[in-house]
């Protein structure tokens, strides 16, 4: 028996541990990067603590049922039906009734306060993401920037994020940052993000939306004010006609061989609205909402075969000969 | 079991014997009426489909064992997590808690002959097996229903699923719903208008007290998913507007009416489970249940409070600050009648004298699980906290644990405790410990690490993870717990089966019950009682007097109702004699008809709208057939 | 033993001697009254929907789609409701054991409401031709309800033109329960009538 204890209590830790050391891509709702869900994971924590009391004191009992399994009655107290019934009211209605008016206050009227979206207008920033399967498109109000995936904001601000989605529904989840908010067409809804530190912080969509939504990710990045603004300026303007022949040739190629049936690159003739805005596709670290890094290979192999990488996402692999693919990858590669 | 008979009881015995006995072979179970055959029938059916939803399960959790894999591609991931909720719950959990376990106990557990409509119970089973062809067709034809077991809309709309699957899934459930339904009400009359005359309701066991619950439950839950199915198949089919933004519908709309019928729908899952609890505790305890009126009470607060908690499936969607905090409060209160039963085992396991043997291993697996389980719903409670944590794998543990731990364990438990009763064999004790062990621990290896891995910000239903996001190492866990699991699940089949052929003889009680199943033979002779019992407590079995009072009624001929295929009703609450009624026998109209709703169904979902009339005019035909010929014309 | 062998009740005096001297209601009429509340929990859904999507909706019925008609159906459903009388008399003559009352009574409800049936396909079919759900969710609420409504009454008849022919062989036992069974059902479908139509013509009172 107690073999048997030791080697649970092995396991378990072993099971509670192995998470421990991954910090790099973390998307945990136990690491609080604002007010929201620092109060969150206090929440939580008291929670648990509770609940662990309550498992606890069940296992005893589970135990000493065991023990007493040859002797009738409560322990000390004997047969007493009175006493039987006067604990289940105790244990089963008073103590769960004081635990769940305490627990109703804390979390309910108290945290909720600190979550709850913002009101129209209580910021002084606004952003905008529309959800698409499989993408995320970031507009930001009152500019022309227009990007997809990464989300910049500025440190220490607070940002009213507006969700709504063009297709099916999805979720806006960055659990550093706040609680998930689902994206529904026709039911426009919004979320405060904030964050107290600088740096990068990972989302995922978090409502099932088809084949990819396991490759629905987005990063944000909480820039020092004077970089965010350098960011969202480069992000407003248009793109630069491009400079080398190479790269002029692959506009061509872009704007004849489907590209701009789906993209849009400011600047060029290009205004396609199914896939992302690809008109600083460079100042991005990723490619396919996070699914692989932004570098020339994988930018190749993407548009080489997007459904090996992504099977089931919307782009069509297309037929380029190998001068097409080398003159479109230099053309991408301008977008700076 | 050999008593030697006075000449007149045996003859009253013999002439029930001739009045009750059962067409032998296939033709026979085809057209049985008789609840045990039924409860089979269910049984052996709903196990089948276990196994299905138990690969589905697997398959997933191989394909999860590590980041990036490919076992499944994503089109079969999403019909198989999609297939694996749809198969668990409408073609296993509910079939088998109320069609073999509800079906086969509760006329024992009330002294009755058979359920109150013993031809509508046979169409039950006819079409819920049909329902599970039905939508396993759309899988084996590449048309699985894949947008997940609630199915929201917009995904399953016509415009991003175009074939047929979503099809399968919302014919499916309306067709399912027609069993569950027509079960649901066999059950209330049965429990209201069949108890053996003097079980007053408060001297009803526990079991019915549940089953009663969960019947109301189903009457109540099934329309709005129903409707909400209807909905869905006249936008998809014909274009209608109830959930198009642009044209005055509402996307939040499904999920209203799905969660109205699907809060409901996981107390229907677990209070079967409450009832078999409630039953293997006071036999392996050898007391009375701690607080009997508190728990039945308690039993049907859990049925009609979860009516009002809905929204709590919607936190996340943008309701107002008002409506979050409501469903919130109430979703409270849901948890008091959880806790007073839960708390009544407690204190009648520390009272009585346990035996611990196999069944009630699975009732104390049950109770370490719903408490984990319960735990964490509570915690959802917690508006943030369930804003933080819904959708990622924190919630899919919670609902394993409650759904896997809390209401299968007692079912796997069930299946032990009335093995001998069912079959007259004993099961193997050594084996059956073992296979609990194993799926004890299978199970907390699957799903505790979920958990962690959910807070760690693992959102769920997706095919695949990325490596270095910290979730590697659990998900491995996970699958190896998975196949612990199994490896339980199969010990125990392997277990019932050989003992099916080569387990002792078992006696009537071999475990000391306390309700009435316990005073038949093992198996049950047809008629089931000889002799209506004399009921005069809640635990029949431990009033000797009224044992010995049965035997003297037999011999002098009282309440044995002999005269052609009969049982008794009673009034509703104090279950005073009221009437003698007719059972039908063996009849082949319940299987007729349920073809024939299969035929409408199927017409309906290929488009052939003539082929459809015509298969509602040879249903109209069969209803008369079935309602033509009067018992007393039999 | 005073408790009936209900079975043996094969004749018009019997069926009415053993359905008099019952205490509780028959497993029948129970099995009616819970088929009952799954169709009135139904019917609320459909209504529930009816309203929820009406708060959704600035403009209903949206704009180009006429308010729905006040007094036809409103008179339609008087008509139908009406037809609870005979059948009411019709149980309390089945209990007397009269057959052929019964029967005559049942006859008279069946004609009124065959009526009232067609009358409201012409309406439905004219409504069609008006709005089409493909365009509103207002529409599709409005035909799915009211249709819904509809087929429960063709259900009704189908029930009654059943009863009728069984009790040309007078009455039973069986066929007693049948009768107060019908009734119920056609209480329902009433009583549903009124809240349907009066849903239907919500956006014109």
């Amino acid at each position: 028996m107690r073999r048997a204890l030791l080697a649970a209590g092995l396991v378990c830790t072993l099971i509670l541990l192995a998470g421990c050391g991954q910090s790099q891509g973390r998307q945990s709702t136990l690491h609080g990067a604002s007010d929201q869900t620092r109060k969150i994971i206090h929440l939580w924590w008291g929670m648990l603590a509770a609940a662990a009391v309550v498992f606890a004191g069940a296992l005893v009992l589970l135990a000493i049922a065991y023990r007493r399994r040859t002797k009738e009655g409560l322990p000390g107290i004997g047969e007493d039906e009175e006493v039987s019934t006067g604990l289940v009211v105790a244990f089963g209605i008073v103590i769960p009734v004081v635990c769940l008016i305490v627990l109703f206050f804390i979390a309910n009227i108290g945290v909720v306060n600190a979550t709850s979206a913002p009101k129209p207008g209580q910021t002084k920033m606004s952003i905008s993401v529309v959800g698409h399967q499989w993408f995320w498109e970031v507009r930001y109000p009152g500019t022309t920037a227009v990007t997809a995936n990464e989300i910049h904001i500025p440190v220490k601000t607070p940002v009213e994020v507006r969700l709504t989605s063009a297709d099916v529904i999805h979720s806006f989840w960055v659990p550093e940052l706040n609680k998930k908010v689902d994206m529904l067409p026709g039911h426009p809804n919004s979320l405060e993000l904030y964050a107290d530190k600088v740096g990068v912080y990972r989302g995922q969509c978090a409502e099932f939306c088809g084949l990819q939504h396991a490759h629905m990710s987005m990063a944000v990045y909480a820039d020092p004010p004077a970089k965010y603004r350098a960011w969202l300026a480069n992000m407003a303007r248009p793109l630069a006609p491009p400079a080398s022949p190479q790269a002029k040739a692959g506009e061509q190629v872009f704007l004849t061989q489907q590209c701009e049936s789906c993209h849009t690159i400011r600047g060029t003739a290009a205004k396609g609205l199914i896939g992302p805005d690809l008109t600083h596709l460079q100042t991005r670290a990723t490619l396919a909402a996070l699914t692989i890094p932004n570098t020339k290979g994988y930018l190749g192999s993407w548009i080489r075969d997007p459904q090996h990488i992504k099977p089931g996402n919307k782009m069509p692999g297309l037929n380029l000969t190998d001068l097409q693919f080398q003159q479109l990858l230099a053309f991408l590669e301008g977008l700076k | 079991m050999t008593i030697a008979l006075p000449p007149e009881a045996l003859r009253r015995v013999r002439r029930l014997e001739r009045v009750w006995e059962e067409r032998q072979g296939v033709l026979g179970w085809i057209t049985t009426t008789d609840h045990k055959r039924i409860g089979i029938l269910y049984l052996f059916t709903s196990l089948l489909f276990f196994g299905a939803g138990g690969v589905e399960a697997l398959l997933i959790r191989t394909q999860l064992i590590a980041p990036n894999q490919s076992t499944l591609s994503p089109a079969a991931f999403d019909t198989t997590m999609t297939m694996h909720g749809v198969t668990m719950i409408f073609l296993f959990v509910i079939p088998i808690s109320t069609g073999a376990f509800g079906n086969y106990l509760v006329p024992l557990m009330i002294g009755a002959r058979d359920m109150a409509f013993p031809r509508l119970n046979a169409f039950s089973y006819w079409v819920f097996l049909g329902s599970g062809l039905f939508i396993y067709t759309g899988v084996f034809t590449g048309h699985g229903p894949n947008a997940g077991w609630f199915d929201y809309v917009p995904l399953a709309s016509r415009t991003y699923n175009p074939g047929p699957a979503i099809d399968f899934y919302a014919l499916g459930l309306i067709f399912n719903a027609i069993s569950s339904t027509a079960a649901a009400i066999n059950f209330i009359v049965t429990i209201f208008k069949m108890r053996a005359p003097g079980m007053s309701l408060n001297r009803m066991p526990l079991f019915c007290y549940a089953f009663l619950a969960v019947s109301f439950a189903l009457v109540f839950a099934l329309p709005a998913l129903s409707v909400d199915c209807v909905f869905l198949e006249l936008d998809r089919r014909l274009g209608f507007s109830f959930f198009a933004p642009g044209r005055g519908g509402d996307v939040l709309l499904w999920q209203h009416l799905f969660w109205i019928f699907g809060h409901p729908e996981v107390y229907i899952i677990i209070l079967p489970a409450f009832g078999i609890a409630t039953s293997i505790i006071p036999t392996f305890t050898r007391r009375r249940m701690v607080a009997f009126p508190m728990v039945a009470l308690a039993e049907i607060l859990v049925a009609f409070i979860g009516f009002g908690v809905w929204a709590h499936h919607m936190f996340a969607v943008g309701l107002s600050t008002i409506t979050t905090v409501y469903f919130a409060a109430a979703s409270m209160i849901v948890v008091i009648p959880s806790a007073i039963q839960l708390f009544a085992w407690l204190t009648t396991l520390v009272t009585g004298r346990p035996i611990f043997k196999t069944p009630l291993l699975w009732i104390i697996g049950f109770i370490v699980f719903f408490i984990i389980g319960g735990l964490s719903g509570i915690m959802f409670a917690a508006i943030p906290f369930d804003q933080q944590l819904t959708d990622t794998y924190f919630v899919v543990a919670h609902f394993h644990f409650i759904i896997f731990g809390a209401a299968v364990f007692p079912l796997l438990g069930g299946l032990y405790y009335w093995f001998p009763k069912v079959t007259g064999r004993m099961y193997h004790e050594g084996m059956g410990k073992l296979s609990f062990w194993l799926t004890f621990v299978g199970s907390a290896l699957t799903f505790f690490p979920m958990h962690i891995v959910g807070l760690l910000g693992m959102p769920r239903r997706q095919y695949t993870y990325p490596a270095g996001v910290g979730w590697d190492s659990y998900n491995l866990f996970e699958t190896i717990g998975a196949y612990i699991l199994a490896a339980g699940l199969v010990l125990l089949v392997v277990n019932l089966v050989v003992s099916y052929f080569r387990g002792a003889v078992a006696e009537a009680d071999p475990f000391g019950g306390a309700t009435l199943e316990w005073s038949t033979s093992s198996p049950p002779p047809p008629y089931n009682y000889a002799v209506i019992p004399t009921v005069s407590s809640a635990y029949p079995m431990w009033d000797v007097e009224d044992r010995q009072e049965d035997v003297r009624k037999l011999n002098r001929g009282e309440m044995v109702l002999d005269e052609g295929h009969e049982t008794p009703a009673s009034t509703v609450l104090d279950a005073n004699f009221d009437e003698i009624l007719d059972m039908p026998s063996d009849s082949p109209w319940p299987i007729v008809t349920a073809l024939m709703i299969t035929g409408i169904f199927a017409m309906i979902l290929t488009g052939h709208l003539v082929a459809m009339c015509v298969f509602l005019a040879l249903f109209a035909a069969s209803l008369a057939g079935w309602h033509g010929v009067e018992p007393q014309e039999a | 033993m005073g408790v009936p062998r209900s079975m043996e009740a094969t004749y018009d005096s019997a069926a009415a001697r053993v359905d008099r001297g019952r205490l509780a209601m028959p497993n029948g009429w129970w099995g009616a009254a819970l088929f009952i509340a799954t169709e009135l929990t139904l019917f609320g859904c459909l209504i529930a929907t009816y309203f929820y999507l009406r708060f959704n909706n600035p403009h209903w019925p949206p704009p180009g789609v006429e308010h729905p008609k006040v007094a036809l159906p409103l008179i339609l459903t008087a008509i139908l409701v009406s037809t609870t009388v005979p059948i009411f008399f019709a149980v309390r003559a089945a209990r007397a054991g009269n057959a052929r009352l019964t029967w005559l009574l049942f006859f008279v409800a069946v004609l009124v409401q065959g009526g009232y049936f067609g009358i409201q396909v012409h309406e439905f079919l004219s409504d069609l031709d008006k709005m089409s759900p493909h365009d509103s969710a207002y529409a599709s609420i409005y035909f799915t309800l009211i249709g819904a409504h509809h087929a429960h009454v063709v259900v009704g008849i189908a029930i009654e033109l059943w009863v009728l022919w069984k009790l040309f062989g007078g009455l039973t036992n069986y066929r007693m329960i049948g009768v107060r069974v019908a009734a119920f059902y056609w209480y329902f479908v009433s009583f549903l009538a009124v809240a349907v139509v009066l849903t239907q013509i919500y956006p014109s009172l």
